[in-house]
């Protein structure tokens, strides 16, 4: 009966253990029930035993409710032992292993016997002694010798001297010695504290929040309130348990003071606390106060299949996410695709819906310094290197692994495919080692090199700004043809097309203003057109014309030095995944180009033979056909009949330039290798 | 017998072994001393001590001609002979060395380069290019990553435009650029694309291209030299004002010469004017003038060599500065013109001899058919105008000599004119004639590179009453006159 008692006491002890190791908890449960159901003493003695096994080791260490268990264990285990013969005899060490753990946990008098308390009594007055602790007032902490704990009303103490501290908030602490020994019996203290300041005591929801007071950090809020705050908390329709913990303010000075409360993904809470708070001295408690929650929301679209969402480092899922809930602050975005990698430092205002559309950038992978030869300034390119990310804005970059030889870094980029380029540094060996070569190349095996002294002042410098370098596939274009006729007061128009001229735009006269401003030169006009609206509006010194801005297809300048050819074969690559229609005939326009330019000719032809581009004028199907033609024509007289087809199909577009709206026009080109063929 | 001990067989091995042990270090010692001498010669070069930097990059390739400097130290060798000794001969041997025994080293590019362009150079007809052309054509086959490359196309490009092949020309021109944006010669190959263009009578391609070179390299010449040349024709062709007469020139100046009869303009834009009272021709710059070239009595052709001489012709000959004596002609009397073409030979026109004389650089001369020219002018396709006064025609002859457009005398006139007293041209190729006679009178005529008519005036109507002998085109757009009688110049716009 008196097992069945203790049943229910067990289970509320199994709830807050719950969270900490639910099997530990789960076989201390069963222990108690096999004994207090069934009687099973063996079954009981073995799983308590499991229990003090695992928690024996680390007593040191428990918290308050596990070592709650740990002391409840050898109190059974005791019990359990001392009713077996064979067993009896340790009882006697259950209860001093008890002792050492807590000599102030009192044994349960309902389950042991009056014979075990009785020891369990005389084996604690052998090194404890008992001291009986009033406190005025109460609800204050009592530190012994530096360790703070309950402030019980009788503790068991060590023979020896003792420091004993008893302080509350808002109180001056006080402090008492004691030097007990085995012959001087029982001992006690008597703890007063005086009023020094007022204490204020906070409720906070949501739990966690850090405290300010006149702009100093005071800690942060923790756990949930108990029973005591329900009071508060019911106004409020609130339970105690969605409040935190009590969080007490002591020391409060004399005058007005500020109360600043944070919480992450919560508005901060600005309160003005008044003198009467702090004078005269007294314990006030504030109304629960609730931080009001901060989101907006975020959604990130791609059209490049298979991304992943992470916001400062956690997943949140694939994409496309729509309206996602977040917190208000700032965050490092990365979307991770099957190949390259997008990333953005975003802020989510409050009540702020942000939408992105990602494309992934093309990742570069630092293998490494080939071998282990030293030379002045290696470190410091080292350094260099693995900081190269932060110079890149168009790629991501993964630095080396520490450890790992640069060919291992090559296999596990190569099988993994985590990267689409890869960068390797190379010493080269002379007399003395002062310069280095760095390979840019892509895993299908376009390379660049690069050499770089490593005590030159910014031996990176060219490389990243190249790395970052990523031209456009297009560019604001009216559908003219402009020059810089000296004499003339802007930029004069040469050719317009049908629509153009349609508005209104005459041939052979200048442009002076565009959307109102004047408009002095080619080059102006272009930067103007960079930031302008859908439409602009002209004048050429009569009624202005208004005319739709166009992204005109360009053809990238793919040997330019201020390129990495590599690194724009790896954009375009990534381009080309998310690419559709005249766009993904665009992209594989220049993917040609640029794996003509490595002399990939016929991996070029690949890419031209099946592209499509619906414009005729400008860079369009003629220019494709064009290039096409020279890949053959590359390739050698095999492919002869090719070219000339190729070539004679360019030829049906006799508006198709080269490189871009303005460039020179196949035509004549194509004409020139079709005789030559011929 | 017994068995050699293996102590005695030691010191043979060794001795074996020896040739093998001591090689590596050898090389390396003489790749160490090749690396050092070219170092060394380098640091010369830079200081301008020419004889000592040759001194010691001899040196290394007597010691080490294997090296992997030693083609390196003939590139430079080479190069200093054509820079600073201005001696392209002696360049020769070095590059023949370095393509015979280096044709691996990335240094050979650039020597097959220079090797092309110093027998491009030597060319003194097409037929002389195949060589050069065939070193332009080896630097792309087997250096394609090289920074020679781009250079390459340009000078093929060139080479196939001195033969007048526009289309090949145009193909390279167009890799030149293409090939590496950026390169030094990037601007050139975009002029010289820009150029070809016309020619292949694309005048809005030549234009955009013009363009495209002041927008890709705005601070280079090329950019200056695009921005007159895209006036030039933008003004004769497309906007075509009528000519006006702006008066005496420069500033309203009169009698202020000595009985002007010749006008040129040189390479740079200057005009050249020949005052026949002093014997002399003189360059206007800045509004000033000055002599330039040697003096000459009774001049009838005046000329500038594309390096920027001025030549005089008259009936003791060509005179030049750098020759004291003039030149005899043939005994060419009554010279009416002269033109320089690309391969440096002088091509005159006589109105006593039915037939253009050519006087090749090499001294030789030849006779290329035509009917009696009375002027003669220069065209940018290598080839020359001439005036025919006896067909009433003018004739736009190719490089050959043969007619590539024939326009006859008064065509898209209100009324026809019966002598060409002078012709011009400009580097954009828009010819000017200077006519007289017939109902026209006497006036100007503005025509493009294909003989159209672009724009003329009579001196009636621009109220002009001198004895007019000769005229140029500015690179403004303007056109120069020499009154003779008035001592003065005007200026037509």
């Amino acid at each position: 009966m008196r097992l069945r008692r203790f049943l229910p006491l067990a289970f509320l002890l199994g709830l807050g253990l719950g969270a900490q190791d639910p099997a530990l908890k789960d076989t201390f449960l069963q222990a108690k029930a096999l004994w207090a159901t069934q009687g099973d003493r063996e079954n009981a003695t073995t799983r308590f035993e499991q229990v003090v096994g695992a928690l024996a080791p680390r007593a040191a260490t428990l918290d308050p409710a596990w070592t709650q268990v740990l002391c409840e264990s050898y109190n059974w285990l005791a019990v359990l032992d001392d009713r077996g013969a064979q067993t009896k005899a340790r009882a006697q060490g259950r209860l001093q292993a008890l002792i050492d753990l807590d000599p102030d946990f009192e044994v349960d008098r309902a389950l042991t016997s009056q014979r075990l308390t009785a020891l369990f009594e005389r084996l604690r007055a052998e090194r404890y002694a008992p001291v009986r602790l009033a406190y005025a007032p109460e609800g204050g902490t009592l530190t012994v010798d530096g360790r703070a704990g309950a402030p019980l009303g009788r503790r068991f103490l060590p023979f020896g001297t003792h420091k004993l501290v008893y302080s509350r908030p808002g109180y001056a602490p006080a402090e008492e010695i004691l030097d007990l020994t085995a012959s001087g019996g029982g001992r006690s203290a008597e703890f007063k504290l005086t009023r020094v300041s007022s204490a204020v005591t906070l409720y906070v929801q949501p739990s966690g929040a850090e405290v300010f007071l006149d702009g100093r950090s005071l800690g942060r809020t923790a756990g949930h309130a108990g029973e005591e705050a329900a009071p508060l908390a019911a106004p409020l329709g609130l339970r105690p348990e969605d409040l935190s913990g009590a969080f007490v303010i002591g020391e409060l000075s004399p005058g007005k003071h500020q109360l600043e409360l944070r919480a992450p993904c919560h508005r901060t809470r600005v309160l003005e606390m008044g003198a009467d708070l702090a004078t005269p001295f007294a314990d006030h408690i504030l109304e629960p106060i609730r931080l009001e929650a901060s989101r907006g929301t975020l959604s990130v679209s791609s059209a490049w299949p298979g991304g992943e969402l992470f916001l400062s480092g956690q997943s949140r899922g694939p994409l496309p996410v729509a309206q996602l809930p977040v917190c208000s602050g700032t965050y490092d975005l990365l979307v991770r695709f099957p190949a390259g990698g997008f990333s953005q430092r975003i802020t989510i205002a409050e009540g702020k819906a942000l939408a992105l559309e990602a494309r992934p950038k093309p990742r570069i992978a630092f293998l490494g310094m080939e071998g282990e030869v030293d030379f002045t300034g290696r470190s410091r390119l080292l350094a260099q290197l693995e900081a190269l990310g932060g110079r890149l804005h168009q790629l991501a970059y993964l630095p080396a692994r520490p450890g790992e030889a640069p060919k291992d870094a090559l296999a596990r980029v190569r099988t993994s495919r985590e990267a689409e380029l890869i960068l390797l540094a190379t010493p080269i060996q002379d007399r003395v080692i002062h310069r280095v070569e760095l390979l840019v190349a892509t895993l299908e095996g376009e390379e660049e090199r690069l050499v770089v002294k490593p005590l030159e002042e910014d031996p990176l410098g060219p490389l990243a700004a190249r790395l970052d370098a990523m031209p456009s596939l297009r560019e604001p274009g009216l559908g003219l043809s402009l020059l810089d006729v000296p004499g003339e007061p802007g930029p004069w128009v040469l050719s317009a097309s049908e629509a153009a001229r349609k508005a209104g735009i005459q041939v052979g006269k200048p442009l002076l203003q565009l959307d109102g401003k004047p408009v002095s030169s080619v080059a102006a006009l272009r930067r103007a057109l960079e930031g302008a609206k859908a439409t602009v509006t002209l004048s050429q010194g009569g009624a202005p014309v208004a005319l739709p801005v166009q992204a005109e297809a360009l053809e990238i300048p793919v040997g330019a030095s201020n390129l990495c050819h590599p690194a724009v074969l790896a954009h375009l690559r990534l381009l080309q995944a998310g690419a559709q229609g005249d766009e993904a005939g665009l992209v594989r326009l220049n993917m040609g180009l640029a794996l003509m330019h490595a002399h990939r000719y016929d991996k070029a032809i690949g890419q031209l033979r099946d592209a499509h581009l619906g414009s005729a004028a400008g860079v369009g199907q003629g220019t494709l056909d064009y290039r096409t033609g020279l890949c053959f024509l590359h390739l050698g007289s095999a492919y002869r009949t090719e070219a000339i087809q190729a070539f004679e199909q360019a030829l049906k577009y006799p508006q198709a330039t080269l490189l871009g709206p303005d460039g020179p026009l196949i035509a004549p080109l194509a004409r020139q290798a079709l005789d030559d063929l011929k | 017998m017994s068995p050699a001990s293996p102590w005695s067989r030691t010191p043979v091995a060794l001795l074996c072994a020896l040739p093998a042990l001591v090689q590596p270090p050898v090389r390396a010692q003489e790749a160490d001393l090749a690396e050092r001498l070219y170092r060394s010669g380098e640091r010369a070069y830079a200081d301008k001590a020419y004889k000592e930097a040759v001194d010691t990059w001899s040196q290394l390739l007597q010691s080490a001609p294997r090296s992997e400097f030693a083609p390196r130290a003939l590139l430079a060798l080479a190069r200093h002979q054509m820079e600073v000794e201005h001696k392209p001969e002696a360049a020769m041997p070095y590059l023949d060395r370095l393509k015979a025994e280096h044709i691996r080293a990335p240094e050979a590019a650039g020597g097959l380069l220079l090797r092309g362009i110093l027998l491009a150079r030597q060319a003194r007809r097409p037929a002389d290019l195949k060589d050069a052309m065939a070193e332009f054509n080896r630097v792309i086959d087997l250096f394609p990553d090289s920074p020679a490359v781009p250079e390459a196309h340009h000078r093929l490009g060139r080479a196939w435009r001195d033969q007048g092949q526009w289309g090949r020309a145009l193909q390279q021109f167009v890799a030149a650029f293409q090939t590496r944006p950026d390169a030094p010669v990037a601007p050139k190959a975009m002029l010289e694309a820009a150029e070809t263009l016309d020619l292949l009578d694309d005048l809005p391609g030549c234009l955009r291209m013009l363009q495209r070179v002041r927008t890709q390299a705005p601070q280079s010449p090329e950019a200056q030299e695009a921005a007159w040349r895209l006036a030039l024709r933008v003004k004769h062709r497309l906007q075509k004002p009528p000519l006006a007469n702006e008066g005496p020139w420069p500033a309203g100046r009169a009698k202020w010469l000595k009985t002007p009869t010749l006008l040129a303009t040189a390479p740079d834009g200057d005009l050249l004017i020949y005052q026949s009272d002093l014997d002399h021709a003189f360059r206007l710059h800045g509004g000033e003038l000055s002599p330039a070239g040697p003096a000459a009595t009774g001049a009838r052709a005046l000329l500038a060599s594309p390096a920027g001489e001025v030549w005089l012709l008259s009936k003791s000959g060509l005179a030049r500065e750098s020759t004291p004596a003039p030149t005899p002609l043939n005994g060419l009397g009554a010279i009416t013109g002269a033109a320089l073409d690309r391969w440096g030979a002088l091509w005159v026109a006589d109105a006593k001899t039915p037939a253009l004389s050519v006087f090749g650089a090499d001294g030789a001369s030849r006779i290329v058919a035509s009917p009696t020219a009375n002027a003669l002018a220069p065209l940018p396709s290598g080839g020359v105008v001439i005036a025919a006064d006896a067909d009433r025609k003018l004739l736009f002859l190719d490089a050959d000599g043969q007619p590539r457009a024939v326009v006859p005398y008064g065509r898209d006139l209100p009324a026809p004119f019966r002598y060409v007293l002078a012709l011009a041209s400009d580097g954009a190729g828009q010819v000017a004639v200077l006519v007289d006679g017939g109902d026209f009178g006497e006036g100007v005529l503005i025509l493009d590179p294909r003989g159209a008519l672009l724009r003329q005036a009579t001196f009636k109507s621009l109220g002009i009453s001198g004895r007019i002998t000769s005229l140029a085109l500015d690179r403004s757009g303007g056109l120069i006159l020499c009154d003779r009688r008035n001592d003065l110049l005007y200026r037509l716009n």
